[in-house]
This record gives structure tokens, C-alpha cells and sequence, in this order.
């Protein structure tokens, strides 16, 4: 499907009402522009785009593009699950909104006809005291699927966590998914290592199958998995609490 | 061999003990084809294809298992396909259907069988290459398949190195042992006897690629008399020539080579540039038309040869105070499907088995072998990574059992001006080793830092480790050993370089053209490098094994130093002063004694003209003739060494595992060094390509023998965000009398110490060994975890 | 459908300042325009799938991989290669500091480089050293000339902001 043509219509970054809605054809080079990279609430996207593919696929990439291949490495489909995005479809039939989560229901498979195209991705703005954060590591620093990946969305209050979403490249699907268990663990704790070290060794393992493949093993991608938990909650925080 | 009265010998010799001072060698200099290049104009062979018309493009349908008999194959589909001009089977192949290395055993179209999952079993001739591809989709093959082998261990037993029963990959040779050598030196068990501690491990390192930017590509041209010219990309023009004569029956002055700049090589084309040159060639003869074959990035790294795995057992013996007493070793090569420079590869590994050390009782066994993957042949450094991957750990365990700081324990061991080899060679004088460990040291601020980081908390940490090498220069025993350039001064004082020699990148041919322009006395802008081609250029042996700088560089003295001679007399006679006192300072000529008594060197050479002084000269050289003896390993492998020492600086995070090197320091003893812009970009180009190797580069086959990553996206090579802050190249000129004004090769040797320093440098900060490569983030942190050192 | 039933389409792109008109098929890649209908051979194809740079051109100011840029994407596009970067007989200032920082090996991956190097100035006059990697981080050069491109960089911004933009050469 060849999109080019709609290029400067459907790319956008738009506050409406209290949703912040981002056109399909988006390029992570047009999200750099924008307030997404700047806004300390939404730094994950700025997160991902340090690390996605390299330089010269930035200005060609579409967002609507990363959803409709619906892999696990698609870095801004398991982003955006913790902004609790939605997607609006639009064909000659009409339109109608689903939830990025229901939409991406395998890997490379979305509830979607065929003829349904991805228009915008929307997702609600964050109040004051959120942030995100997105991490990946591989062997090297970028031109990587990532060994794993996680994205996180995180509230704290007093230094409470008053909410957290928590996605990874794969918790027990071959798709990005959330690790619900693991946030409804940490919802309402106060923030420290230690708690957090306690649902990534006690809640997560229990909702996540890593599996092997010739880049890791299993073992290897749930460990990490913990670390880059670890490190992104931190990251949020500081993010919210100390502004970087 | 060179006789000890040869007259290049002679040349040669005579020059490293008069000349010290120099103008051009050992200076930065820009290289000759920088400009064009910067500019993007210099054409690489696919380039070629826009300078003719009327082109049809080759395309390789490959096997679809790895190790499969071949019951038959029918391309009356494909042939149907509009556009195609010809499917070329065996059956088409009107010479030997053979394009094996060093061994027969590569058909370059499959017949019986397929070995691996690169082998071709047809070629497509199309008017575009579109609809090759398409086409090859129509060409049906009826395959009986056979088990595959992808372990080498299922080849050979690992403690006898006897073969052990299998399904033969290579059943027309009856054995899929494809070498063996050995090395005993004294008796290991006494040596043992004596010895206070022992360590004894398994070291395993992997399928790497050399990832040149440029994949493989050639374009052949029909000629009017019947032959065929082929312009490839390829690493030795004259191998090509006499392969693809092979494969087309024809002799060799029919068909010519014509080599443009390589986009890289690194040891990968030449075999494969044997095999893509022989495909664009067979359709040419057979459609009549120029024609084109380009490798996908794919096509590129299933089909050309790797770096062999190795699996390697390595016990070491040193006494209390510090001195090696022993050393045992057994090496298995994974050879892949076919040997290509396998048993060359089996024979250095062996030979450089026990590190640049004085060893006295030595017992190495080697044996390649083949399996179903890739196959592998020659990639920088050519056996040596492997193995000092192994023995430069060996050396920091002992170390450690002995409590002796690494770079003292290697002090008391290393070769230095007298010692011998573990083979006996006498290494009277040019073993610059030493004082490249000492300087590597000092300026790596090693005793500061060993003892800084030893005080380190918290899970990011640092560590500093060494690695030395060495790595014989040229191919030694392995076969011929010359090489041969040309120089003609032309009537307006212009100069025509030609050699065989090629430049994939590494800037050799600069440090031929600084040494002529030394001799001649004419700066190097007069030069002009001609493009290597058979039908002009000298053949001067493959460019290959570090040998371009040290014995083209030979030839060249031995060319310019004829040359020089004459315009001395012709000078002389015409300005009235002995030939000894010729100055030549192009464009000027005078007398040493009297400058003011000058003529102009368009003069000189004008004059040379009328008197029928041909100016055209050729020099040849042949390296002295390297000994071996098979039973025993001994002998003189080659006729020189160069050596190293690598110190690299690493930061290692014990949460992930992963390690970001930060600095290296790399000292080399080259000789001399003549292409000083060239040799600072090999330690740097070596380091990086190490660290890739050290790190996170590894080809992965499936139990299937298909390849998982066949791609730059999955197949690491550093970017520029994984490189270190800094790499300091050093240099040691210890000169060795038989390379030009001293000199020595560096561009294999600048890969070899970079992985073990790494890992000398990850055991010293966070104190686990990595015995396998690459040393990915996983093998670390698994390593840490299982040791209990980290816990999440 | 096979390939020779897809009907060719007339484009027109601006190269290097000037607009050319070329009849192209629809799975073609812009990478294959300039390459081989308009002889700008300095764009390579080192892995035709966004991987390592070496096609990489600037396409309405943006640094882009034109392996992945189908021609019929193109179309009203300016596009600048390196045959276009100075006027003829003159370097640019980053060639300048790739030739003063010895940077050359084979060369293969400069044309993708250097048009890195320029999209970064463009935007960032005095870039930092990790401003630099990260720009240039798209362009695999396997012969190892990084630590150089960094410095190159640099002293190419140094030239620029000095107002040294070109340079004569011999040669
Ligand atoms: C070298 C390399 C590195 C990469 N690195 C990364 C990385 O680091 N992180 C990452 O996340 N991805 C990475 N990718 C993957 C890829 O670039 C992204 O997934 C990209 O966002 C896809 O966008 P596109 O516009 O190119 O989509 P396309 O490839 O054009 O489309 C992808 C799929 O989605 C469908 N589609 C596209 N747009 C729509 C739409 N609006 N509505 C409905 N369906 C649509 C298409 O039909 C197709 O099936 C990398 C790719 C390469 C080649
Ligand atoms: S050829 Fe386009 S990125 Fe490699
Ligand atoms: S100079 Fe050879 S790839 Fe960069």
C-alpha cells in the first residue's frame, strides 16, 4: 500500500480536547519537531527515537507503519500500549476508534479489513506529574531489533506510584504487550529498588514467557527484562520528580 | 627461493643499511586516489554497468538444503520465462566445473550434490534482473536429502582428532578431513613435570564475515578473437584469471582481468571472486553479450567464504618464577563445505600456535574439517585471532595462578633479538616486541590502572587488560612466494606504476609508490597507479597474507633502484660529476657536491631517450625460501614476524552484560613504517573490526544448515556508536634486513590481539572469562549470575 | 503479475538542481533512478535494505536511504547526491576535512558518509562529538574510518562556520 501521496495530510501531531492525536503517516523525524520530544511527560518518544533503526530511515518510517506490521519490534506499538492508545480506522464505510491493544491481536495480524486504514493514533494527555521512558539493548547501540525492549508510563504522587504501565516487546505473546500483573503489584507501593526489585523477581516471572532464539536464550531476555523494568521505573521517576 | 646472491636480494639488502633518511617513506601523505574517491567518481565493478549497453544479468538459483543429493534438475520452466536468454547448468560448463581453492572439491555450478545452502545449482541469463530472479523461482531441482552437519564434533572426535563415522559430505574424497599439522618440540611431559602451575581450557570462537561494504560483483565483455574480458571485483587478478581459464577452457592470454577499486576485501574476495567472475564470464560466452553479476547482501554473505570456527584445547605449564614450560594444544578448524584456503588457514593457526613466546617443549595438533556450512577460507588474520584468542587468556590465567602482573609474566616469556621459535627458526635480529609491550603499557598508564580497578564496587565497572601477537609475513610455505611491479618514466617525466598487487582499501599501493618516489627522487604526485589488468600489469602474486608493503614493496625497490641507476649514469654524463653524486630532487637534478650544476628532469629523461636508455623497468622479487617439516613443525615458517601488543580499556555493565570498550592502545613492530597514513588506519580499522569480532559479530547457521542472520541487520558490525573514544597507534621499527628499508606487513596482524585483550580486559574488571566468541552481553551477565556475582 | 506486465510511469525529480523526467516501474527504487538511469554512481547498494547507508541521499532536506524509496515516491522530490554537493573543480568543506584528516580507505562508504555529514551540518552548525555519531550512525564503514569521520566532523563545521564552504583542489 503505497500512502506517499497523503503524506502532508496525514502527518501530525494535534492536541484535541484532552487527547494528543498523531497522524499515520508520522515519521519519527516529524515526531522529533514536535512537543512529543520536548514535553518531559512524553520523553519516552524521544526515548525511542534515539534508538530507532538509524538516521536514514527516521524521515521514512510511519508510525501508522510500525502498528501495521505488528511485530515485537515494533518499538512504537509497545510504547504507545502504555499511553493506552487508540487507533482510528477509516474506509469507505466509515470510521470507528479500537483500542491499539485489541487491535493488535498476533504478530503481523490486526482486527482490521483489509481496506481499513490506520488514520491517527490518539491517546490521552498526561497530567502534570507523569512520564514515560523507553529503553532497548542489543550488542550494539542501534540498527537493532533489541533483545527485549520496555516502555514505561508511571504517575507518582508523594512518591507513591499512583500509576504505572509497563509494556515490553513480549510478555507471553509474539506481539508487544503490557505486563498488567507486574503493574497492578506496584500500583498504590511506595516507589523504591526494592519494591520494584520485588515485583520484577516475584509478579513478572510469573506472567512472562521469554523464549530462546539464536540472538538469547530465554533466561537471558528475562533477566534483562527485570533490568530495563528497573531502569525505565527509574527513569520515569527522575523524569517527574527532578524534570530529567 | 631467493639465493643469498641474488641480485634483488642484494638491492634489497644494501638499501635497508644505506638509507636512513627519507623524504617521503614514513610520512603522512595523502593517497594517491584520494581525490577521486572524495570526489565519488571512482567506479567499483558495479559501476561499470552504466559504460555498456546491450547487458544481460546473471542470476544464482542456490541450493535449497544444505547437504542434499541431487537427482535432477529442470529448467525448461525457467528458460520459458520472456527475457531469459539462457539457463546455464553443469552441462553448460565447457571447461572443468571446478573453482575449489586449493583443493578440487567447489564445483562452481552443482551437479551430484549440494553441500551447503550457497551452493549455485543453476544461472539464470536475463535481459533484466527482475526477471532472473523471477525465472529462478521456475528452475526445479528433484533433491534426495541427507543429514546435515553443522558441528564439527560430529566430524572429528575432539581428544584423538580421529575421524568418526558419518554421512560424508565429501564422499568422492573419502574422508572429510581436509588437513592436519602438528608441532612437537621437546617433550611436553617433562615439561610438564617441571612445572608449578597449569591451566587447561576449551576456547571456542565463530563463523565471522567480513561485511566489506561493496558486495561481490563482476561484468564480463566479449572480445572480437574470441575471449573474454572480466572486470572484478577481486583481491588477485592473476588467481582469477587462471580460475576462470579453468572453468571456460581457455587459455590464459584469452582471457583478461581487469580489477577496479575493491569496496573493501579483508581476506573475502578471492574465491568468490573467482566464482562470480567465472558466472559473468560463462554468460558472456554463451549469449555473446556483456554480462553482469551482482551479489545481494544476501547472496553475498551465504555464498563467500567465513572465518573458520574454531574449537581449541589449550593446556599451559609455567615454572614458579614465571617462565613457560610447556604447552599443549589441539585445534579443530571448521572448514565448512569446502576447503578453500582451509588447509592454509590449519597451517598458520599451527603454526603461531604458541603465542611470540620461547616455549620448550611444545606437542600442536591441528585438523580442519568439513562440515555443511559455509565455507570458510581467508579473513584478516587468517587463523591467528583464533588461537591467540585462546593462548593471550592462557597467558593472564597463568599469571594469576602465579600472582605475577600479566605484563611481567609476558616479559619473562616473549621473543626477543636471538631467541628461536617454537620451531626453531633463529630470530637473530628485528624483534621489535618488547618495546612495543613496554610502550603499550606506559602509555596506557597499565600499572596505575590494573591497581585502580582492583578497588572497584557497584555493578559498572572497569578493567584494563593486554594482549600480545604476532603473525608471519606473506604465505610462507604455503607456495610461491614473489612478487613483481613495473615502473616506467614517461618522456614528459611522468610515472606509470603497474603491479598485480590490488587495493581493497588498505592503501598499500601508497606505501609502493612513497618507496619509488624515495628511490627515484621524484615526488609521488608524479606517479600515476595503473588499474591492475592482466593484459598489462606484472603478475605479482596474490595480495593477500600482509604480504603487499614487504614483498611488493621489494619489487618495487629492486624496479626504482634499477631505474635510479641509469638516470645517475645519464646525469652524471651530462652534468660532469660521478653518478654517486647525482642528487635527484624532481624537478631538478645537480651534484651533491654542487648543487649550482643542474639540469631539469624532463631534461634527464629526454636525454635518456635519445640515447636509448629504456626507462621502463621491471622488478621482481622472491622472498627467501621458508622451511617445514611436517612431522615435526619445525623449520622456518616464514621468513619474518610482526609483532604487537594490544591494551584495551573496557567498561562493563553487570546488570546487562554488555561491554563498551573505551580505548585501545596498539603497538605493532612493522619494520619500519613506510605508509604512515595507512598503517595508523589499520591499527584503527583492525581494532574496530576486532572489537566486532570480539564482541557481538557471529554467522549462525540453523540445525538445518540455512542461515538466521544473511544480513548487516542481524549480522553486527560496530557502528560508530560502538567504537571506542580512542585508539592509539604505535609503532616499533625494528627493521628485519629482508623488507623494504626494514619493513613488515600489518594488515592482517592489526585483528589479531584485539579480541583476547578484551577479554583480559572483562576478567579484569569484573572477573569472569569468556572462553567463547563473540562475547555477547548474554555470555557475560549468564557468567556473572552463575558465579553468583550478580543478582538482580 | 510478473514483472513485464507492470506498466512503466513517467516521473519527474529534481537532481542536484536539475529536473529530469524518467520512465520508471512501479517496484523500482529511487536507488536504481539515480544509479543507473541517471549515472550517478557515487549512490551504492551495500545491502538494499536500510541497513548499512551507503545509498543514503537527501531528499527534501532529509537524509534518507534510497534503497527504500521507491522511484514513484520521488516524483516532484529534490534530491542532492554527492555529484551535486560542490560546483565542479571544488570540494566541499567536508571533503576537505575528510582529505586533511586522512580518512580514505576504500572509500566505499564516503558518498553515503559524506551526505550524513552535510544533512548534520545543515541543521547543527557546531555539532558535539556524540551529535556526530549519532548522525552518522545509519553509515556502516566497515574499513574503520570512524574515529576520523568524528574529526572530519568537526573540522568541517569549523571551515563552514568560517565561511570556507568550498575549496580548490589539484588533482
Ligand atoms: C534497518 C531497519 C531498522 C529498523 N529499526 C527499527 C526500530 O529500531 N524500531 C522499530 O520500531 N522499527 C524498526 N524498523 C521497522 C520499520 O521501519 C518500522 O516498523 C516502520 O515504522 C514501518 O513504517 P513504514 O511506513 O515503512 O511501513 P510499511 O513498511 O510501508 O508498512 C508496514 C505494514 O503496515 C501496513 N501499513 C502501513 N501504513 C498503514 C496505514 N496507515 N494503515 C494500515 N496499514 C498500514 C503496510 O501495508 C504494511 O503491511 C526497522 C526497519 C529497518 C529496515
Ligand atoms: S543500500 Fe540502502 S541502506 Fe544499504
Ligand atoms: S572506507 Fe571502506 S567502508 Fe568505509
Amino acid at each position: 500500500m503505497d500512502l506517499s501521496g497523503l503524506k502532508d495530510k496525514l502527518s501530525y501531531v494535534r492536541k484535541v480536547n484532552d487527547n494528543i492525536a498523531i497522524g499515520a503517516l508520522t515519521t519519527p523525524e516529524d515526531l522529533a519537531e514536535t512537543f512529543l520530544h520536548k514535553d518531559k511527560k512524553y520523553l519516552g518518544f524521544y526515548d525511542i527515537y534515539k534508538k530507532f533503526a538509524s538516521p536514514i530511515l527516521k524521515p521514512l518510517a510511519t508510525i501508522g507503519g510500525n502498528i501495521g506490521v505488528a511485530v515485537s519490534a515494533s518499538d512504537y506499538l509497545t510504547f504507545l500500549l502504555t499511553l493506552n492508545a487508540k487507533v482510528k480506522l477509516v474506509s469507505v464505510e466509515g470510521e470507528r476508534l479500537v483500542s491499539l491493544e485489541e487491535l493488535v491481536v498476533e504478530k503481523r495480524t490486526l482486527a482490521k479489513d483489509p481496506n481499513e486504514l490506520i488514520y491517527e493514533i490518539i491517546f490521552p494527555e498526561l497530567p502534570e506529574n507523569y512520564s514515560t521512558a523507553f529503553m532497548k539493548i542489543d550488542r550494539r547501540e542501534v540498527i537493532v531489533t533489541g533483545y527485549i525492549t520496555t516502555a514505561v508510563c508511571l504517575k507518582i504522587e508523594n512518591n507513591k506510584i499512583a500509576d504505572v504501565r509497563i509494556a515490553f516487546d513480549r510478555v507471553n505473546k509474539r506481539i508487544p504487550s503490557r505486563a498488567k500483573k507486574t503493574e497492578e503489584f506496584l500500583k498504590g507501593k511506595e516507589f523504591s529498588v526494592d519494591i520494584i526489585r520485588e515485583a520484577y523477581n516475584k509478579v513478572l516471572p510469573a506472567e512472562m514467557v521469554r523464549k530462546s532464539d539464536f540472538r538469547a536464550s530465554g533466561e537471558y531476555r528475562l533477566d534483562l527484562s527485570k533490568v530495563l523494568m528497573k531502569r525505565t521505573l527509574l527513569q520515569a521517576k527522575s523524569r517527574i520528580v527532578e524534570g530529567v | 627461493m631467493a639465493l643469498p646472491t641474488a641480485e634483488y636480494v642484494k638491492i634489497v639488502e644494501e638499501l635497508f643499511e644505506k638509507v636512513k633518511k627519507f623524504t617521503y617513506v614514513g610520512k603522512h601523505m595523502q593517497r594517491w586516489d584520494a581525490i577521486e574517491k572524495i570526489l565519488g567518481k571512482t567506479r567499483f565493478t558495479a559501476d561499470y554497468a552504466n559504460l555498456y549497453r546491450n547487458l544481460v544479468y546473471v542470476y544464482s538459483v542456490r541450493a535449497k538444503y544444505a547437504h542434499a543429493k541431487i537427482r535432477k534438475i529442470d529448467v525448461s520452466e525457467a528458460e520459458k520465462v520472456s527475457g531469459v536468454l539462457k539457463v546455464i547448468t553443469h552441462k553448460d560448463v565447457p571447461g572443468v566445473n571446478d573453482v575449489g581453492y586449493v583443493i578440487p572439491d567447489q564445483p562452481l555450478l552443482a551437479y551430484s550434490k549440494v553441500r551447503y545452502i550457497g551452493d549455485i545449482v543453476a544461472l539464470i541469463v536475463a535481459e533484466d534482473p527482475y526477471i532472473a530472479e523471477e525465472a529462478g523461482e521456475k528452475v526445479y531441482v528433484d533433491y534426495e536429502p541427507l543429514p546435515v552437519i553443522i558441528d564439527p564434533l560430529e566430524i572429528v572426535d575432539p581428544i584423538t582428532l580421529e575421524e568418526k563415522k558419518h554421512v560424508l559430505i565429501h564422499d568422492e574424497r573419502e574422508s572429510d578431513i581436509v588437513a592436519r599439522y602438528r608441532i612437537r618440540t621437546g617433550d611436553v611431559k617433562k615439561g610438564f613435570d617441571q612445572a608449578s602451575v597449569i591451566v587447561e581450557n576449551e576456547y571456542r570462537t565463530q563463523y565471522a564475515e567480513h561485511a566489506y561494504m561493496e558486495p561481490e560483483a563482476a561484468l564480463a565483455i566479449p572480445e572480437p578473437d574470441g575471449g573474454i574480458t572480466i572486470i572484478a571485483s577481486t583481491q588477485c587478478p592473476y588467481e582469477a584469471r587462471r580460475a576462470i581459464s579453468k572453468v571456460l577452457g581457455m587459455p590464459f592470454n584469452k582471457v583478461r582481468v581487469v580489477v577496479p577499486p575493491l569496496g573493501g576485501g579483508f581476506g573475502g574476495k578471492e574465491d568468490v571472486a573467482n566464482e562470480i567472475g567465472a558466472k559473468a564470464a560463462l554468460a558472456t560466452l554463451l549469449t555473446g553479450r556483456p554480462a553482469i553479476a551482482v551479489h545481494t547482501r544476501e547472496e553475498s554473505i551465504i555464498g563467500h567464504s567465513k572465518r573458520h570456527p574454531a574449537i581449541m584445547w589449550y593446556k599451559h605449564g609455567a615454572s614458579r618464577d614465571g617462565k613457560l614450560v610447556a604447552v599443549e594444544a589441539r585445534i579443530i578448524l571448521d572448514t565448512g563445505a569446502y576447503a578453500s584456503l582451509g588447509p592454509f588457514v590449519a597451517w598458520r593457526a599451527t603454526v603461531h600456535s604458541v603465542g611470540p613466546y620461547k616455549v620448550p617443549n611444545a606437542k600442536v595438533d591441528t585438523v580442519a574439517v568439513y562440515t555443511n556450512g559455509i565455507y570458510a577460507g581467508a579473513f584478516r588474520g587468517f587463523g591467528n585471532p583464533q588461537i591467540h584468542f585462546a593462548i593471550e587468556q592462557q597467558m593472564d590465567l597463568l599469571a594469576e595462578e602465579l600472582d605475577i602482573d600479566p605484563v611481567e609474566f609476558r616479559l619473562k616469556n616473549i621473543l626477543r633479538n636471538g631467541d628461536r621459535t617454537v620451531h626453531g627458526q633463529l630470530l637473530d635480529h628485528g624483534v621489535g616486541l618488547e618495546g612495543a609491550l613496554v610502550k603499550a603499557a606506559k602509555i596506557a598508564n597499565w600499572y596505575r590502572k590494573r591497581a585502580e580497578y582492583a578497588k572497584q564496587t557497584g555493578t559498572i565497572r572497569k578493567g584494563i587488560g593486554a594482549a600480545l601477537l604476532w603473525h608471519g609475513n606473506s604465505i610462507g610455505a604455503e607456495g610461491a612466494d614473489y612478487s613483481a611491479v613495473s615502473i616506467i618514466i614517461n618522456r614528459d617525466g611522468s610515472v606509470t606504476f603497474r603491479t598485480g598487487l590490488t587495493d581493497f582499501g588498505q592503501g598499500a599501493i601508497q606505501g609502493l609508490i612513497m618507496l619509488a618516489a624515495e628511490i627515484l627522487g621524484v615526488p609521488p604526485e608524479y606517479f600515476r597507479v595503473e588499474m591492475p589488468d592482466t593484459a598489462s600489469v606484472p603478475d605479482a602474486g596474490p595480495t593477500v597474507a600482509s604480504r603487499t608493503t614487504a614483498m611488493g614493496g621489494n619489487a618495487t625497490l629492486v624496479a626504482a633502484y634499477k631505474l635510479r641507476k641509469k638516470l645517475n649514469e645519464v646525469a652524471a654524463d651530462m652534468l660532469k660529476c660521478s653518478p654517486d653524486d647525482i642528487e635527484i630532487k624532481a624537478p631538478e637534478v645537480y651534484c651533491r657536491s654542487d648543487p649550482a650544476r643542474k639540469i631539469r628532469w624532463i631534461d634527464l629523461i629526454e636525454e635518456c631517450f635519445w640515447k636509448g636508455i629504456s626507462l621502463q623497468e621491471y622488478g621482481y622479487y622472491r622472498a627467501p625460501k621458508a622451511r617445514w617439516d611436517d612431522e615435526t613443525g619445525h623449520g622456518e615458517p616464514y621468513f619474518t614476524y610482526t609483532f604487537g601488543a594490544i591494551i584495551a580499556e573496557v567498561v562493563v555493565d553487570m546488570e546487562t552484560g554488555k561491554t563498551y570498550v573505551e580505548r585501545m592502545v596498539t603497538a605493532y613492530d612493522i619494520g619500519r613504517v613506510v605508509n604512515r597514513v595507512g598503517a595508523e588506519l589499520h591499527a584503527e580499522g583492525g581494532a574496530i573490526q576486532g572489537l566486532g569480532y570480539a564482541l557481538m559479530e557471529e554467522i549462525v547457521h540453523s540445525p538445518e544448515g540455512k542461515v538466521w542472520n544473511p544480513n548487516l541487520y542481524a549480522y553486527y558490525i560496530p557502528t560508530i556508536l560502538d567504537i571506542p573514544k580512542e585508539i592509539i597507534p604505535i609503532f616499533v621499527e625494528a627493521g628485519y634486513i629482508r623488507g623494504p628499508f626494514g619493513a613488515k606487513g600489518l594488515g592482517e596482524p592489526s585483528i589479531n590481539g584485539i579480541a583476547p585483550a578484551i577479554a583480559n580486559a572483562i576478567a579484569n574488571a569484573v572477573g569472569v572469562r569468556i572462553k567463547s566468541l563473540p562475547m555477547t552481553p548474554e555470555k557475560v551477565y549468564l557468567e556473572l549470575k552463575r558465579k553468583g556475582l550478580i543478582k538482580l | 503479475m510478473s514483472t513485464e506486465e507492470y506498466p512503466e510511469i513517467e516521473i519527474t525529480l529534481n537532481v542536484n538542481g536539475k529536473d529530469y523526467t524518467v520512465k520508471v516501474k512501479p517496484y523500482e527504487r529511487l536507488l536504481d533512478v539515480l544509479r543507473y538511469k541517471l549515472g550517478l554512481s557515487s549512490v551504492k547498494e551495500g545491502c538494499g535494505r536500510g541497513e548499512c547507508g551507503t545509498c543514503a541521499v537527501i531528499m527534501d532536506g532529509k537524509l534518507i536511504a534510497s534503497c527504500l524509496v521507491l522511484a514513484i515516491q520521488a516524483r516532484g522530490k529534490k534530491i542532492l547526491t554527492l555529484e551535486g554537493l560542490a560546483p565542479p573543480g571544488k570540494l566541499h568543506a567536508i571533503q576537505k576535512a575528510l582529505l586533511d584528516t586522512y580518512a580514505m580507505q576504500c572509500g566505499f562508504c564516503f558518498p553515503g558518509v559524506i551526505m550524513a555529514m552535510k544533512s548534520l551540518l545543515d541543521r547543527n552548525p557546531n555539532p558535539t562529538e556524540d551529535e556526530i555519531r549519532e548522525a552518522l550512525s545509519g553509515n556502516l564503514c566497515r574499513c574503520g574510518s570512524y574515529l576520523r569521520f568524528i574529526k572530519a566532523a568537526k573540522l568541517a563545521a569549523e571551515y563552514i562556520r568560517k565561511g570556507q564552504v568550498y575549496f580548490e583542489f589539484k588533482g
